[in-house]
């Protein structure tokens, strides 16, 4: 029975996020975060690499694509809960009979891999604009890290999402978080240039171990000690944030059925 | 059998006030209301804007948690388990909202069908099966941003019924369609009837719960005020005449000078423009015209009609005549 469930929740998953994804390709907000966001913030770093190596390139790819995955998540999977509410879709929802967090899990998996298009972008732009050739170094354990780094992404998502929708005063930071992830994370320089004491703090984020995987596998030829390591950090923490997920919407439901905050009143 | 068994419920909403000094303000939007439901039956919720309907629709939808008392719908309990009631029960709320607006029809469909848990190949023959019956059949494809009012209500009828529920929960399903929409409505909640679901059906208009409704409930102020098929209930008013006086410009003073007269037991009123239907409930009849004309204080008065009561006359009569 529970597989049975396992196996029919994996199934609206896929749905869920098949439609999502349909549904926001028609969104000029989306358009904006996850392609030309990303295209303008690789556009300025590429000029500024032009006479270095051409795998600095590929790490501005890297970069860039992480950046569009971080605002994704930001602004997209953070906002899911509360857009649902504003559109008046919010009740219809709750009152299926799929737990809400396997639905928001689909919106977020569609959210994720809608942002790596502005990878693809990014890729697109180097080699077309900017006459690089590119290449990745490992690409099996570098389409593998992107696997683990999706998941991380999302399980990252369903922490947030209920806690913007509990918490407002969390919500109005939105804004300030995009930028410091960028840099806190790595996704753009190594974050060895930043100041020592700033170090701890990329650590317990899981964003910073998904662009080690990445970066160290697209262009560091990182030893695959070092890969395994990241991926067992992206898989710790995107345990940690299941957990953390699954409490926290039990919270959030049980509190918007006692407020009556499932619609905009 | 019960469907649904409803005892004692209440739902109080808590409003955290101000912004320097925070308060909470309470507001009692159910009291105590309790009713059953037979399995097949069409009950009706009838009462005036915030009377609590909503309310007890969403309570019995498992979107709201009940501040006292219980629910049971087929036997499980909505607040322990949620789960088991929301794969038995549909529900609509009135008016656009609630549907992906950027997704055709198909497409909201089968999202709502994965989330019920459809099995693909049962929602493949069954999406096309309830957009030929709400009527959306050669409009199917198109996104519902172009859909009209009606359209939208339609689509939302296919929606609560993609998972075949046995028991739904109406809520205010025809408001803003226009005539036409609305008696296509109704043909499918009679339809829905005659497949032996279990019907809640909440509206203010009483010719609908009249001809739809085999039992209804008059909830106002958060309690009920009565309970019974509609031909009993009109038996409230059985004994009175309804007198209906077009005026124009008529004051709520006037108003209130009118419905103090001892022989006037309920009095509503219809804004039409500048004119104002003046519907009064008496057992004096035909014979009150004339009484009721002076009091009117040379008002210009249009059409007089003394006619039987309907189900609205015993409704007004029931909450107080304040509609």
């Amino acid at each position: 029975m529970r597989y049975k469930n396992l196996f029919v929740y994996w199934r609206t998953v896929l749905t869920v996020a098949e439609i999502t994804f349909r549904h926001q390709m028609n969104d000029s907000f989306i358009i904006f975060a996850i392609l030309i966001q990303p295209i303008i913030i690789a556009t300025l770093a590429m000029f500024m690499l032009r006479d270095t190596a051409a795998n600095a390139a590929m790490f501005v790819v890297v970069g860039s694509g992480l950046t569009g995955l971080w605002s994704g998540l930001l602004f997209i999977s953070g906002n899911s809960i509360n857009a649902e509410r504003w559109q008046g879709t919010l009740e219809s929802l709750v009152g299926a009979p799929t737990p809400f967090d396997v639905i928001v899990f689909g919106k977020n998996l569609a959210n994720v891999v809608q942002s790596l298009l502005s990878m693809i972008v990014a890729y697109l732009l180097a080699a077309l604009f900017f006459n690089y050739t590119l290449h990745i170094d490992q690409p099996l354990l570098f389409f593998i890290s992107i696997l683990f780094s999706v998941f991380a992404f999302i399980s990252f998502g369903l922490t947030i999402a209920p806690l913007f929708v509990m918490y407002r005063e969390v919500q109005q930071w939105q804004n300030a978080l995009e930028y410091p992830m960028y840099i806190l994370a790595g996704f753009l320089f190594p974050i060895l240039l930043l100041p020592g004491w700033t170090t701890p703090l990329s650590y317990s984020l899981p964003p910073y171990w998904a662009a080690v995987a990445l970066h160290g596998t697209s262009t560091a030829n990182a030893p695959l000690q070092q890969t395994l390591f990241a991926w067992g950090m992206l898989l710790v923490f995107s345990i940690i944030d299941l957990v953390i997920a699954k409490r926290l919407f039990k919270i959030m439901l049980y509190k918007a059925r006692v407020d009556a905050t499932l619609d905009v009143q | 059998m019960n469907a649904i068994e409803v005892k004692n419920l209440q739902r109080v909403y808590r409003a955290h006030i101000g912004v320097i000094k925070r308060s909470i303000k309470e507001v009692m939007a159910v009291e105590d209301i309790s009713f059953d439901i037979k399995a097949g039956e069409l009950f009706g919720l009838l009462g005036p804007n915030g009377a609590g309907k909503t309310t007890t629709v969403k309570m019995l939808a498992t979107l709201l948690i009940p501040t006292k008392g219980t629910i049971t719908i087929m036997g499980f309990d909505v607040v322990k388990d949620a789960q088991e009631v929301r794969k038995r029960i549909g529900f609509i709320f009135g008016g656009e909202r609630g549907l992906y607006w950027r997704l055709s029809g198909i497409d909201n469909l089968r999202y709502f069908a994965s989330l019920y848990g459809v099995e693909p190949d049962v929602s493949k023959k069954r999406i096309p099966f309830l957009l030929e019956m709400v009527g959306l059949k050669d409009r199917g494809n198109e996104r519902v941003e172009g859909y009209s009012r009606g359209m939208k209500q339609r689509l939302h009828v296919a929606r609560t019924l993609l998972h075949d529920p046995e028991i739904l929960f109406l809520d205010e399903p025809t408001i803003g369609l226009d005539p036409v929409g609305a008696r296509e409505f109704r043909q499918v909640i009679r339809d829905l009837q005659s497949e032996n679901k279990t019907i809640l059906l909440t509206t203010h208009y009483m010719f609908e719960a009249d001809s739809l409704c085999q039992r209804v409930a008059v909830i106002d102020k958060g309690i009920i005020v009565a309970m019974d098929s509609p031909s009993e209930l009109k038996k409230h008013v059985a004994d009175l005449s309804v007198i209906e006086i077009e005026t124009f410009g008529t004051s709520q003073e006037v108003v209130e000078q009118l419905r103090a007269l001892p022989f006037v037991d309920a009095l509503s009123v219809q804004e039409q423009d500048q004119r104002q239907m003046l519907l009064i409930q008496t057992a004096r009849g035909a014979e009150a015209v004339p009484d009721l004309i002076s009091s009117l204080n040379g008002q210009r008065v249009g059409r007089v009609i003394v006619r039987e009561p309907t189900l609205e006359d015993a409704y007004v009569r029931l909450v107080g005549g304040r509609v």
